[in-house]
């Protein structure tokens, strides 16, 4: 097989052809290219080209498991995005899929319910040609009082190659990378980090407003629970984008503002001049109550109404990670309105976690680009 | 006639204000003579074993007042027998023991049990601590009386705060009978429920929630309040942030009857532990690692004397109940083993504190607190002895200890300045191979 590692190659292509990715078949690097394997390709009209690119252009991830956005760093995070448009392509045909992880295993392993994160990753899985299992605390042995490390080691036993999870407890997915041999991927841990969903906002604002960098973002809702928050702050710090964050101090975790983002618990100044308005969903299962005093009231307070809208810029993108409150933290006016992307987060999602499971497995941007 | 010289050592005991080359002899059981190396022969009975000590600290045996043994009840976590031998291999010849076993050591059997048990198979001295309450439920006052007459030397709640203020009142008033403190766990459950460690920017970072400094100091405040109103003994344990320093150094100031302990890895790391190694359950504790401004503070007190004892909380938990998610894990680290070389590395070597007050701090005043007459070397007290190579520089290695259990967040630290040899009783307990005896 020919050396298609070149980065140019993303570049330059402008052919649809049906010889894009090829299977990665064995870690880090993929060696083999089956006949007629078929996969997403990428061109250079629709390639948002804001970013300044630096001058070698990453092509491969080199990390094995993804944990957080945390530590990523810019070129990590544009390579991923850049996969994930390769791969959106894909999601467009009639025959949704590729043979580029065929032989592979990946477990779903989600410990806490899920309907958008859980399917979006088997949906990406399946197209990429991976087997997939699903396992949720309901039809696992944890329900018998089985530790989660056995759990995980019982399933290692059976040779997936990936591990996808979901848990209720921060750092439940660093403390499997210390005891496993698995690639993981976190789904979601705790209040900590949701770096998927992170990567699929940033793809989606990338794709509507054609840059990251510079953009003011206001995220607003129950910021204290939220991996959303923590995973987009992280990952949207690193591109260079301009952040707010708004809940009622009662929701504001204590020194946020180090994080580096404005901090503030007045929604209208959160919005003010918003490129994007992030909504995150009030998550009363996390909470011990009290840190308002019904729904109604947050509702009055901190609810996004086309009326508070008004304050953002004009072509503003209105976001939401799911599932949500409506009348709660968002009205439906504005969550079914003009400016909401929320369906197109969920569409874009496959395509972002395709991106992720392909460049974990060692595969490389060059090589969808033929 | 069993008889122990400790010959050419550094003698360092404070009680006597004594700090000088003795030679140190040791007669059933209790300091014989002391007298400065090289000048003339003790009358050395027939058959004394001879300790060479050149080079080392002697010092009186250690006490540390704040150990979990776990037996009876949680036997798979440590027992007296493990506790005690890793208590000699950390330095230690008295240890007091928290009453949260299983049941609570809330009464007479209990507390009987664990003497006897620590006569059978301790290898140094074990002090019950007995509870306040029955089952340490906070409602009504336990047997304290049948307690103190069994051998308990202190009463507490240990990890449940007595956050009953009159409860408080009651048993402040009553163990003056008995004239022994009550120690406290301060903490207001009501600020710190569901938090796993310290509330700052790391747990912000980390999605992990939080128990803020001021839960601790909330219930310093009261504890002080209500001892200020009895006039009791009042001992807080594990006290970790700045503003419960102050609050202490304040109430001494006034005159209040008030110790206070700090441990060594609230003087050692920070919140920022819980962040760098990923959620390692072993830098989960309660109170949990503070900031740095906290740990700053505490050295600052463990200088100007309002910190009296250091003592580990020495809490066992079992490989399978820390090698869980980092909310699940229990809260606790062992720290019998690794108190002496973190305090000596850190503090001593670096002129922080002197080696008179580090004795003070681990010898002199937790005995003095606990009323067990040790921690000294003067002519007729007991021989308990711990000596020290502070010069010895070694790698902590978890795999080594003599307790049972292996949570311990300094594994691999190399550290210089370690317990060699310790003697209870005049017999030698314990003494590293390194050390040479002859």
């Amino acid at each position: 097989m020919t050396d298609m590692l070149e980065p140019a190659k993303l570049r330059t292509s402008s052919r649809r052809t049906a010889a894009g990715a090829r299977p990665a078949e064995r870690r880090p690097a993929p060696s083999r290219r089956p006949e007629g394997a078929a996969g997403p390709v990428a061109t250079r009209a629709e390639s948002p080209a804001a970013e300044p690119k630096p001058q070698k252009r990453l092509v491969a991830l080199k990390k094995k498991h993804l944990l957080g956005t945390q530590g990523l760093s810019a070129e990590e995070i544009l390579l991923i995005l850049d996969t994930a448009r390769s791969f959106a392509e894909v999601s467009t045909r009639s025959i949704k899929k590729v043979p580029t992880l065929r032989g592979r295993t990946i477990v779903n392993f989600f410990m806490e319910p899920s309907t958008r994160t859980r399917s979006s990753f088997e949906i990406a899985e399946k197209r990429l040609s991976a087997d997939t299992l699903n396992l949720s605390p309901g039809s696992s042995s944890v329900v018998k009082g089985e530790s989660l490390l056995d759990t995980a080691r019982n399933l290692e036993a059976m040779a997936p190659d990936m591990i996808v999870i979901r848990h209720q407890s921060s750092g439940a997915p660093h403390f499997l990378a210390r005891h496993c041999r698995a690639q993981l991927i976190n789904a979601g841990d705790g209040w900590h980090e949701h770096p998927t969903q992170a990567l699929l906002d940033a793809f989606t604002i990338r794709e509507k407003k054609g840059r990251l960098k510079g953009l003011r973002v206001a995220i607003v809702g129950d910021l204290m629970h939220s991996r959303v928050l923590r995973s987009n702050i992280f990952l949207l710090k690193t591109v260079g984008a301009e952040i707010v964050a708004c809940a009622p101090p009662t929701l504001t975790p204590v020194d946020l503002s180090r994080l580096g983002v404005q901090v503030t618990w007045r929604i209208d100044e959160a919005l003010e001049g918003a490129d994007v308005v992030m909504m995150l969903r009030i998550q009363r299962e996390r909470q011990r109550g009290g840190a308002f005093p019904s729904a109604r009231e947050y509702y009055n307070l901190y609810g996004l109404t086309v009326e508070r809208t008004r304050r953002a810029k004009p072509d503003v993108i209105i976001m939401h990670p799911g599932p949500m409150n409506r009348g709660v933290e968002i009205d439906s006016a504005v969550a079914d309105g003009p400016f909401s992307v929320i369906l197109e987060q969920v569409t874009n999602g496959v395509a972002v976690r395709m991106a992720v499971l392909y460049l974990l497995a060692g595969g490389t941007l060059g090589e969808l680009a033929d | 006639m069993a008889s122990l010289l400790i010959k050419g050592g550094r003698v360092i005991d404070p009680a006597t204000r004594t700090d000088a080359a003795l030679d140190l002899l040791l007669v059933d059981g209790r300091v014989a003579e002391r007298r400065p190396t090289g000048q003339g022969k003790a009358a050395v009975p027939p058959g004394t074993r001879v300790l060479d000590a050149s080079g080392r600290w002697v010092c009186p045996g250690l006490v540390d007042m704040h150990v979990h043994l776990r037996e009876p009840g949680q036997e798979h976590k440590e027992t007296i027998e493990t506790g005690t031998r890793a208590a000699a291999a950390g330095g230690f010849t008295s240890i007091a023991c928290m009453p949260n076993t299983t049941p609570w050591n809330d009464g007479l059997s209990v507390t009987e049990y664990i003497v006897a048990e620590a006569r059978r198979k301790g290898v140094v001295r074990v002090f019950p601590i007995g509870c306040v309450s029955k089952s340490g439920e906070g409602k009504e006052l336990a047997e304290i009386g049948d307690m103190a007459r069994s051998g308990v030397v202190a009463v507490s709640d240990d990890g449940r705060p007595v956050g009953n203020t009159y409860l408080l009142r009651m048993a402040m008033e009553y163990t003056k009978i008995f004239d022994i403190p009550l120690i406290d766990h301060c903490e207001d459950k009501d600020l710190s429920a569901g938090g796993v460690m310290h509330e700052g920017y790391v747990s912000t970072l980390l999605g992990l929630q939080g128990m803020p400094g001021a839960a601790e100091e909330v219930a310093v405040a009261s504890d002080l309040a209500v001892a200020g109103l009895t006039g009791g003994r009042l001992h807080l344990a594990h006290l970790s942030t700045r503003g419960s320093l102050e609050k202490v150094r304040q109430a001494k100031r006034e005159g209040l009857r008030v110790t206070c302990e700090v441990t060594p890895h609230h003087l050692v790391l920070t919140d920022q532990a819980v962040a760098e190694s990923e959620f390692d359950p072993n830098t989960k504790m309660n109170p949990p690692l503070r900031r740095e401004e906290d740990r700053r503070a505490l050295i600052e007190g463990l200088r100007d004397g309002t910190i009296d004892a250091i003592a580990s909380d020495h809490a066992p938990h079992h490989m399978d109940e820390k090698l869980q998610e980092f909310d699940e894990a229990p809260f606790g680290i062992i720290g019998l083993e690794t108190s002496v070389p973190l305090i000596l590395d850190r503090f001593v070597r670096t002129g922080i504190i002197q080696p008179a007050r580090f004795v003070e701090l681990m010898s002199v005043n937790p005995s003095g607190i606990l009323g067990i007459g040790k921690g000294t070397l003067a002519v007729g007290a007991d021989a308990d002895v711990t000596l020290i190579d502070p010069e010895l520089e070694r790698p902590v290695d978890v795999a080594q200890f003599r307790s049972k259990s292996r949570n311990c967040p300094f594994h691999g630290w190399t550290l210089r300045g370690w317990p060699v040899a310790t003697v209870v009783g005049g017999r030698l307990v314990h003494e590293l191979q390194t050390a040479a005896i002859r």
